[in-house]
């Protein structure tokens, strides 16, 4: 690495020969050169993953005081005051069973489409590979936010070039806003799951078509048997992607506050936090997000090791 | 090898608790609420003025160049509820808040809850200033208390009924005076494929509002204690009095300020909007080709011989607490307010209706306005603005906003009442000012 660093470290070494015997100067010098490396993503992991989770759960432990109608705030030690109040919060529970309907139905689709699109892609019968390869990605080249209002445009009822559609079945209405959500966030990502499937399907070696097509498979056969299987692992990491994308959804929603009245301030956990910080009640928005991470991280581990297991067999 | 690790490891996690433990409570040891002496700095000051108030800079414009001492920078942000009260908050926490920034007066409260304002109470003109405004607007930024000014009234929003002129007479339809009428009209204008307005959901200010013409208050401090009461008669009242007109499809329900919201003006889908003296440029822009075909009429009243009217939004300028010039942002925030210099720019850039006296006798105020085929509706203003019914806000009106909000959507889709979304409001309202340990009754 830097120069500087490097006879720093032989004469570091070369000042207790005894202590540092040749054969672990290497090591010692490897170990030096791993740390630089790795410092710059340290410091930035610390500064912007690791930091904020311990600085949210500090605030998420504490509690406001004050004396009379407009008494100065203060900052109290309120132990899990903040997480009673989240588990009571009706309203966070039926945002996350609203994302949780939402995940069970949109993140299958997505990613059968995805399959779909990635075996499409890869098939020798399919022509202009590279026109629908970039085709299909282009929506995730397009900003959330950006999508999102070009789609509420289109849902909109006196608006929408298809108002034909909008003007006679209400796309935004109370029951059907969720799975417009769903429209909007499967037209972004299938293109970016299936560019992960199918760069796992280009590692497929060779051989084992040629194997199959010996032993007389079909293309189909081929995909079923061969290539699905080998895929696996890339289908589980898009589907953990997923399933955090789902927990964490709120672009979406919160564009779509513009075009319809159905959309609460309430109706995705991120919004309900987003609101609480705004009130402004830092502390139990703190809460509010720890409670979320770890929810997040539970069931990204249950898709993992559901899906693993069946991995294995 | 790997226990050394863990140790290190342990340090820094402590080190960052005790720095996350240091930020959480820097906060905490600012000092009281009585008015700062409020001393003059030496030397060349720079000021910064968070504000959404469009043309903002070019009237700043005019106050650096009189004044090379105090320089101040405009920065230009969406409106409050847009985001900015949000940052607004962040920014005193962290402790680098701006200067000066435009709170409107149903969010002053909050602010000053979270302890964010300055006193400017003891800066040089600050109290004389009270003359210039109407004692309802002066009562905003000190909270009716003695030696106390949060802010300063820079404009303010008293409603009227802005109306599709052409169309009522041309279908013979009486210029509704009470509510009642308005109600009478909506039919007629139902039948005639049209709506008398739109009720958007989100707009709770605007039904604050129209709460206030009525005579109601959702708030009351007079005891010590907040007491909070979002369903009192009045209230419940006019609730029910929308709850019908919306169980009988009489208005709209889009999302107010939206383009499509635009659209249902523009292309006459909606007949009126009861709304505040800014409004006359949100349709005007909104719906440009209706020019020519608006007036505005006085309020509809619920008791014709004691008329009233209520106010919709309105902005004050504060000194936000942290600041180290004090006197010099007074300085500058009287002469933005009060003088018919920055008042007669901010009316020409922005169209802005002036709080202060003074900027009542602009002259751009008795003109005929084109759009409204060239009633002089500033005129018509500026006499609702002497009957609008005070009206206190409470301190966590974002909250308040977002959950009746929330109620509001819900009725609008056919669950719950308008009532229902005001009674949620209220248990959810004084369940924030108990978690922010406000004292409430």
């Amino acid at each position: 690495m830097s120069t500087s660093t490097l006879p720093a470290a032989a004469a570091a070494a070369g000042a207790r020969p005894a202590k540092t015997p040749r054969p672990t100067r290497g090591k010692l010098r490897n170990k030096r050169a791993v740390a630089i490396l790795i410092l710059p993503f340290g410091l930035l992991f610390a500064a912007f993953y690791l930091f904020p989770v311990i600085y949210a759960v500090v605030e998420s432990l504490q509690v406001i005081k004050r004396e009379g109608t407009f008494g100065i705030p203060h900052l109290e030690f309120g132990g899990l005051t903040q997480y009673v109040l989240v588990f009571q919060n009706t309203e966070f529970w039926a945002s996350i069973a609203r994302v949780l309907a939402f995940g069970v139905v949109q993140v299958p689709i997505m990613l059968g489409l995805a399959l779909l699109f990635a075996l499409l892609l890869d098939s020798p019968l399919v022509k202009g590979k590279k026109f629908f390869r970039l085709a299909f990605f282009a929506p995730y080249a397009v900003p959330g936010v950006i999508a999102a209002i070009m789609w509420g445009y289109l849902y909109s009822p006196s608006l929408s070039p298809f108002q034909f559609v909008t003007s006679q079945v209400n796309l935004l209405d109370g029951g059907t806003v969720l799975w417009a959500v769903a429209n909007v966030v499967t037209w972004v990502y299938v293109g970016y799951n299936m560019l992960i499937i199918y760069s796992a399907l280009l590692a497929i070696p060779a051989e084992l078509y040629e194997a199959a097509r010996l032993d007389g498979a079909s293309q189909m056969r081929i995909a079923w048997s061969i290539k699905i299987p080998l895929v696996m692992p890339a289908i589980v990491l898009t589907a953990v992607f997923s399933v955090i994308g789902t927990l964490q959804l709120i672009t979406e929603p919160q564009v779509f506050k513009q075009f319809t009245s159905s959309i609460t301030s309430t109706f995705t956990p991120n919004l309900l936090v987003y609101t609480t910080a705004a009130v402004p009640n830092l502390n139990l928005a703190a809460a509010f997000s720890v409670v979320l991470a770890i929810a997040t991280f539970i069931l990204s581990f249950a898709v993992l090791r559901l899906t693993q297991r069946r991995v294995a067999l | 090898m790997a226990l050394k690790n863990l140790r290190i490891a342990a340090v820094a996690t402590a080190a960052l608790v005790a720095l996350a433990g240091c930020s959480a409570g820097g906060s905490s040891d600012s000092s009281g609420s009585t008015a700062s002496d409020c001393a003059a700095s030496t030397g060349k000051v720079d000021l910064s003025f968070t504000t959404w108030v469009p043309g903002m800079d070019k009237v700043v414009d005019i106050w650096n160049k009189a004044n090379p001492d105090i320089q101040v920078t405009v920065s230009t942000v969406p409106n409050g509820n847009s985001g900015t009260y949000q940052n607004f908050f962040t920014q005193l926490k962290a402790g680098n808040a701006p200067d000066l920034g435009q709170v409107e007066y149903d969010t002053l409260p909050a602010f000053r809850v979270q302890d964010g304002l300055a006193n400017i109470a003891s800066c040089d003109g600050v109290q004389a200033a009270k003359a210039d405004f109407a004692d309802g607007l002066w009562n905003q930024v000190t909270f009716g208390e003695d030696n106390s000014v949060y802010a300063i009234p820079q404009d303010s929003g008293p409603m009227a009924l802005y109306y599709r002129k052409d169309l009522f007479e041309k279908n013979n339809i009486p210029i509704p005076t009470t509510w009642d009428e308005y109600a009478a009209d909506a039919v007629k204008i139902k039948a005639l494929g049209g709506q008398i307005t739109n009720f958007p959901k989100g707009d709770v200010n605007w039904f604050a509002g129209l709460v206030s013409q009525a005579g109601g208050q959702w708030f009351d401090t007079s005891d010590g204690t907040w007491d909070v009461n979002l369903t009192s008669d009045v209230s419940t009242k006019v609730a029910n009095y929308w709850q019908d007109l919306l169980d009988k499809q009489l208005v709209s329900t889009i999302p107010g300020f939206t383009d499509q919201w635009n659209n249902a003006y523009d292309t006459g889908a909606d007949w009126t909007w009861v709304s505040a003296v800014w409004g006359a440029n949100t349709i005007s822009s909104g719906a440009p080709s209706t020019t020519g075909d608006w007036a505005v009429a006085p309020m509809p009243q619920w008791d014709a011989a004691a008329p009233t009217s209520g106010a919709w939004g309105g902005s004050s300028s504060v000194v936000f607490k942290g600041t180290k010039h004090p006197a010099e942002a007074s300085k500058f925030l009287l002469w933005l307010n009060t003088s018919t210099e920055a008042l007669t720019a901010l009316n020409t850039e922005a169209n802005l209706f002036p709080a202060s006296s003074t900027g009542a006798t602009l002259p751009a105020l008795s003109e005929g306005v084109p759009f409204y085929g060239d009633q002089k509706i500033y005129e018509l203003f500026s006499e609702q603005s002497k009957v609008v019914s005070p009206f206190t806000w409470g301190p966590t009106m974002t909250q308040t906003y977002s959950d009746v909000s929330d109620g509001f959507a819900a009725a609008i889709g056919g669950s719950g009442t308008l009532l229902d979304a005001l009674k949620d409001g209220q248990t959810k309202t004084v369940a924030a000012l108990q978690a922010q340990s406000i004292p409430v009754k």
